[in-house]
């Protein structure tokens, strides 16, 4: 299968008072159309990895192909242009702009793309009714409950179309029952549209929820573990995990 | 662009009481600003008008009285102006004298039209005198050259002496004959009266009063009109030589500068120029300088603003915002607060003006024997209005520029982590 990620060797070191060593040489592949969890304990590198991965920062020595692309020494600009292009963000806490509606925030991407408004719109409005939304539009995001604000950044995530779908513990300010749903709604994303996820987490319910767990341990990876009986884990039956 | 602006006024409208405050400080700036502008042309203005009752290029020249020992003779004796000078301003600087005339006045006369009398000053007049001192002709004509050829006995009357002397119909004193002392004189102008000084000339030919009044070499005041003089040097270098010559024929030493009193309306206007010019920059300063601390306001509100929406621009960053459009939203929102408010004030300034055009800018100070205007049209034109307001979008940059750094420099993890 055609690798859409690709890390050779990824070594980072944080120049602190006392240089932090935290990626190890990090080897990894994850193909189009996965659904991969990274597992890690605090500490093991997992947030780093995943700023990497991301484009939120830079490593020290080795290579990282996004979509075939090396990614090394970017320009802040050439750096911003990628992540719009190839990368979807959903975080722990939602990050969606307050003072914007949903559908706004889902528009925001394009927006950085020099989408005609009308364009955008309509494309937000699309993704938003896919995701069940489409009556939330209007809303701001303190009027939608977690579940929805995950999914209005699941959906801004989507708009662009992007060659990966990066989740930062996307269950992690949510309450069990909405866990399962968003938990739910990428493997139905995954499954049904082909879209790679790389979800991060410390959870092993979440990461049960995937089908291939990465386990990262003091920034070197562990194990890599294909998961292909998800009702193994007792995430799935009703959710009692956490 | 257009997103732009939603963005802004999302933003505005969230903090409502904050960017009504930060406004105020630019408002208030740039209204002083038009303020003292308009106050100050006010000033000017007047001045200017007060300038302009004389012909710029011209001169007036008055005998005075020796300073210096010369020539065998005492300091402190009286020059008198004669023919011999007329002639030599005429003749020896030709070059750059155009017509020369000379007032020469007979104080405190009665002249008298029936019952009617006053008491003007006569003075004997060349024809440029009107020229040059810008006298106004309501009915008739002025003085002459042939009235100064044949000594015509005619007269030039103040409107105000003519309605005195006949109180219906003034106008009808045009080709009556008045009396002067005993003399018949014909009226053949009515001029309008300047009220910002004493005016209580009535005008006949120079020849007229001279043969009349027996007043022999004696010519009173030089008045000329010029030209060719343009530069402040080549004016200072034509007074010394004419006051040279003119010294000369009178035995006073040449660099005497009391024997003859020159009156150069040319230098006189140069220096105004200069002094309206140091104003202008003055108040320009001034209300800049008021201008700056709203500058300031604005800049340490977006400050704030960018603090607190760090996470915000982290977000932007992370789902594809460049640095530039960052930038770029900042600093447009930094001169959209500042060109409203400031146009806000702007107009309130220009308002405080026509307030004050409408009310002092008509008054004139009365002192009974003239008038005054301190102020005259107190208001800044359009170049001031489009200076101001490109000053207004230079402030708005320079405002936004270091909390819009500020915010493109924002990394987006450390944005995001900071919650």
């Amino acid at each position: 299968m055609e690798s859409v990620l690709t890390l050779r060797d990824v070594n980072k070191t944080y120049h602190g008072a006392q240089p932090l060593h935290v990626l190890k040489g990090i080897n990894l592949d994850i193909c189009r159309g996965e659904f991969v969890s990274i597992m890690g304990s605090s500490g093991s590198g997992k947030s780093t990895l995943l700023n990497i991965l991301g484009i939120l920062d830079n490593y020290d020595s080795g290579e990282y192909r996004l979509g075939g692309q090396l990614i090394w020494n970017l320009s802040e600009r050439r750096a911003a242009e990628y992540r719009n292009r190839m990368i979807g963000f959903i975080f722990q806490s939602f990050n969606l702009i307050s003072f914007k509606t949903a559908v706004e925030n889902v528009e925001l991407p394009l927006f950085y793309q020099g989408v005609s408004r009308r364009k955008r719109h309509q494309m937000a409005m699309e993704y938003l009714d896919r995701l069940g939304l489409a009556q939330w539009a209007g809303h701001y995001p303190n009027e939608l409950s977690g579940g929805q604000k995950q999914r209005v950044a699941i959906a801004r995530a989507l708009i662009t179309q992007p060659q990966i779908i990066l989740a930062d513990e996307p269950t992690g300010a949510l309450d069990s029952r909405t866990s399962v749903e968003v938990m739910q709604l990428l493997k139905q994303l995954n499954e049904e549209q082909g879209i790679t996820i790389v979800v991060v987490t410390h959870e092993s319910g979440v990461a049960n929820e995937t089908n291939k767990i990465v386990h990262i341990k003091d920034g070197l990876i562990g194990s890599i573990e294909e998961n292909n009986d998800h009702h193994a884990s007792p995430f799935g039956m009703g959710g009692v995990m956490k | 662009m257009k997103d732009i602006f939603t963005e802004i006024w999302a933003t505005a409208r969230r903090n409502k009481l904050r960017t009504a405050l930060t406004g105020f400080s630019v408002a208030w700036g740039i209204f002083m600003l038009i303020f003292l502008l308009g106050a100050g042309n006010g000033l000017i203005n007047a001045q200017l008008q007060s300038s302009d009752r004389f012909l710029t290029n011209s001169m007036m020249v008055f005998g005075g009285w020796t300073s210096k020992p010369y020539d065998g003779l005492k300091e402190g004796r009286k020059i008198s102006l004669n023919e011999k000078d007329m002639t030599s301003t005429g003749c020896l600087f030709a070059d750059n004298v155009d017509n020369v005339g000379a007032s020469l006045s007979q104080y405190g006369v009665t002249m008298s039209f029936g019952n009617q009398y006053v008491n003007p000053d006569l003075a004997g007049v060349y024809p440029n005198h009107f020229e040059i001192n810008k006298r106004e002709l309501l009915y008739g004509r002025f003085i002459n050259n042939i009235d100064i050829r044949e000594r015509r006995k005619v007269l030039v009357v103040n409107k105000d002496h003519a309605k005195e002397l006949m109180p219906k119909g003034y106008a009808r004193l045009v080709g009556r004959h008045v009396n002067i002392n005993g003399t018949a004189y014909k009226v053949v102008g009515i001029y309008k009266p300047d009220k910002s000084m004493q005016d209580n000339e009535t005008f006949t030919p120079f020849t007229t009063i001279k043969t009349i009044y027996g007043m022999g070499d004696e010519v009173g005041d030089i008045e000329f009109s010029f030209h060719g003089l343009v530069t402040e040097q080549q004016n200072k270098d034509f007074e010394d030589r004419y006051r040279t010559k003119l010294n000369t024929n009178h035995r006073a030493a040449p660099d005497d500068n009391s024997a003859v009193w020159l009156w150069n309306r040319y230098m006189d206007n140069i220096q105004m120029n200069t002094g309206i010019g140091i104003i202008r920059t003055a108040l320009w300063i001034v209300g800049l300088f008021t201008l700056l601390s709203g500058i300031v306001g604005v800049s340490n509100i977006m400050l704030i603003t960018v603090k607190e929406r760090t996470r915000e621009f982290g977000i932007r960053k992370a789902i594809g915002a460049t640095p530039w459009s960052i930038l770029r939203l900042i600093i447009v929102e930094s001169v959209i607060i500042t060109t409203i408010f400031g146009y806000a004030g702007m107009l309130c300034g220009i308002a405080a003006n026509e307030y004050m055009d409408a009310t002092i800018g008509h008054e004139k100070v009365d002192t009974g024997m003239f008038e005054a205007t301190i102020f005259a049209n107190p208001t800044v034109g359009l170049d001031v209005c489009i200076e101001a307001t490109l000053v207004m979008i230079a402030a708005g940059t320079i405002a936004g520029l270091i909390p819009a750094r500020k915010a493109a420099r924002i990394r987006p993890i450390e944005a995001l982590r900071a919650e």
